[in-house]
């Protein structure tokens, strides 16, 4: 870790903006950062990728859904979308359980009238019901984004051990993510989860039709428990497309121990080959910050990634920046009550 | 497993040790849930007469209090026991562990331990600092050549995964201590990834949480206690260790084990089947998915925040003497 204090202090503030609020973060700081960087976003593009065997050109990053949902007005929500927009941004992330709907209804808004210009995807949250509520949620869906049809619908959140079991057993969601596109609702299909990679791939066992996987990449994953050695691999030999999301730990947690900055952290994800790299944005000095590196970004290379891995071992290796794997800090409320856990007032950790 | 009946609860084999030990063990952390010592200290004066041999207890449970008890109650008694302690480094260095074991004895007021183990094996970078230069395993190897402990061993309630790298470091683990209980059967599974290992190479398997944890299973209604607990009891281990902290609970658990008959693989099967549909997301087996149930001075030592809402960090907060660092904070 660096014991120079200016570093460090710099490191933190901008950590802080990427998770948005901590109750550290007051107005005053996020306006220092402001001052401090003095950079303006590069002209150019976030450059465009291709979503695994379907061909579809995605932008390296994509806007995470959840913290559209936490955005502090709808006009900024709307704002930090078309600005996200102007610089390339296309891929649109979200699930119907985000902020009991908001997040949803907030990206339909501000894409009214730009929907063609944009990749949309949502997530299903029947955490082991059946096809009826999957079907159901994704009316509800399309409604509060204002479509009619998605991109990429995916079910969510696969955390616990016997979810692949309930997802295949018949009537299960698996039908329902089939049904939707026979349907034309959605053109393609996949499902998401920050657990444990064993979880993925026993879903890749199944040799379901996916069109699309998403997992934690990041700097610290190469160490631990590690989606980027097991499964990034895998989804890829099957012509999968690999979305990352939790570049910076889920709350900013790699930035804020000192792993790595925010910037590197976003650099290492984008740097994978994965489609698109999904961010969450709150703030516009974080889609900002986001910009700058994601515009005409340029992969690091093989020394310039494993030194990062190697910066962040020693922190990484039992997982405590991670909590997404080794907590249920970050298992959402619907699960839980699906798999009966106790809830996240009972079980803070 | 090999049985004989001595006392009046079955005793077996410790590994390939020739020693014998009581199928069921007196589990050290609830000792402190006794109103007082003197309850106590006649806790395991009942539990020695009733056949128990078997004593677990861990340096850092209670802030000593659950040793200090269980040696006072075992004064006089020390012969007829075969006693186990815990040292609690968690990665740092074997000085600490070693500091821990002279406080141990100290508590336990004995000169010798039966069982060393350490305690807590979760994180998967544990194994890497046990067995590291200065690491704890120089720490074990130093105790059982001077004497002051016969065996040595680890526990952890978190990952089989660990437990497996534990054992490939290749230390000469004479016992490892791990959740066993039905529900474990079907989740992340100790029965099944590392019991097999553990009895194919000698070592004593000493099994733990046959509630599987705190109990809720049973609250539910899902399974009795008496089912849980022979269910654990029937597994091939050396002995299941289960918390008592209550007379009542001494005389449910000696009435059990005194009357203990192993199930069959019929009747394992049939209590496996109805659990299974409750079992494979672990919602009983929150030790294995949750920091609540970790340890709050492993935790602190690797770095990760503490749940101050949890009874066992309260217990430590409210000690004087911590100060929020990794204690004891002058070995650190």
């Amino acid at each position: 870790m660096s014991g120079n204090t200016e570093w460090n202090r710099r490191s933190f503030l901008k950590g802080a903006a990427v998770l948005g609020a901590t109750p550290l973060l007051a107005g005053g700081n996020m306006a220092e950062t402001k001052k401090d960087d003095g950079q303006e976003i590069p002209s150019g593009s976030v450059p465009r990728k291709t979503l695994g065997r379907t061909g579809v050109q995605v932008s390296a990053m994509g806007l995470g859904g959840y913290h559209m949902g936490s955005v502090a007005t709808d006009q900024l929500a709307m704002e930090i979308v078309a600005k996200a927009m102007d610089h390339g941004v296309n891929f649109f992330d979200n699930a119907w359980e985000y902020h009991d709907g908001l997040s949803e209804e907030r990206i339909g808004k501000a894409l009214r009238g730009k929907r063609d210009q944009a990749f949309v995807m949502t997530k299903v949250c029947t955490h082991g019901r059946d096809k009826k509520v999957a079907m159901r949620m994704l009316e509800e869906s399309l409604r509060r984004l204002q479509t009619d049809h998605l991109d990429l619908w995916q079910i969510h959140e696969v955390v616990y051990e016997n979810d692949p079991d309930l997802i295949f057993a018949p009537d299960g969601a698996a039908e329902a993510l089939l049904e939707a596109k026979q349907q034309g609702k959605v053109r393609f299909i996949g499902f998401t989860g920050h657990k444990d990679p064993e979880i993925h791939l026993k879903m890749l066992s199944h040799d379901f039709p996916f069109d699309a996987v998403q997992m934690p990449l990041n700097c610290c994953d190469a160490t631990f428990r590690s989606f980027e050695t097991h499964v990034l691999p895998e989804a890829t030999r099957r012509g999968i497309a690999v979305l990352g999301m939790k570049s910076l730990g889920g709350s900013g947690e790699l930035v804020k121990h000192g792993a790595v900055t925010a910037e590197d952290g976003l650099r290492y994800a984008m740097s994978l080959p994965a489609a698109t790299t999904i961010s969450g944005v709150d703030t516009m000095e974080v889609l900002e910050q986001n910009l700058r590196v994601a515009v005409n970004f340029q992969p690091l290379d093989a020394a310039a990634m494993q030194s990062l891995r190697d910066q962040c071992r020693f922190l990484a290796s039992d997982g405590r920046l991670e909590l997404f794997k080794m907590t249920k800090k970050y298992d959402g409320k619907i699960g839980r009550e699906q798999h009966h856990f106790p809830t996240e007032q009972q079980l803070p950790l | 497993m090999p049985q004989t009946s001595s006392g009046t609860i079955p005793l077996r084999n410790f590994g390939r040790t020739g020693v014998k030990i009581s199928a069921l063990g007196f589990g050290g952390h609830h000792i402190g849930d006794a109103p007082d010592e003197r309850t106590a200290v006649q806790m395991v004066h009942e539990a020695v007469d009733g056949g128990i041999t078997f004593y677990d207890n861990c340096w850092e449970y209670r802030r000593g209090k659950t040793e200090v008890w269980m040696g006072a109650g075992l004064k006089g008694r020390r012969d007829k026991v075969f006693l186990m302690t815990k040292t609690c480094p968690h990665g740092r260095d074997a000085s600490v562990a070693l500091e821990m074991l002279e406080e141990s004895l100290r508590r336990l007021q004995t000169d010798h331990l039966d069982l060393w183990q350490v305690h807590g094996m979760g994180f998967e970078n544990d194994p890497e600092l046990f067995i590291r230069k200065n690491g704890a395993a120089e720490a074990l190897e130093k105790a059982k050549k001077e004497g002051k402990t016969r065996f040595v061993g680890f526990t952890g309630h978190k990952d089989p995964k660990v437990h497996l790298a534990m054992l490939a470091t290749g230390f000469p683990f004479d016992s490892v201590q791990m959740p066993l209980n039905v529900f474990d059967h079907h989740f992340k599974s100790f029965e099944k990834q590392v019991l097999p290992e553990l009895n194919k190479r000698g070592i004593a398997a000493l099994g733990m949480k046959p509630l599987s944890g705190h109990g809720d299973a049973i609250r539910q209604g899902v399974i009795t206690a008496e089912e849980s607990l022979r269910y654990a009891m029937s597994l091939p281990v050396t002995t299941t260790i289960t918390g008592i902290d209550s007379l009542e609970v001494l005389h449910q658990n000696l009435r059990i084990a005194q009357n203990f008959t192993p199930m069959g693989e019929a009747e394992m099967n049939e209590l496996r089947e109805r659990c299974k549909p409750e079992a494979g997301d672990g919602r009983f087996e929150v030790y294995k998915l949750s920091l609540r149930f970790d340890n709050p001075e492993a935790r602190l030592a690797h770095g990760f925040p503490i749940d101050t809402q949890q009874s066992e960090v309260k217990d430590m907060l409210g000690e004087q003497t911590n100060t929020g660092h990794p204690f004891p904070e002058k070995l650190c």
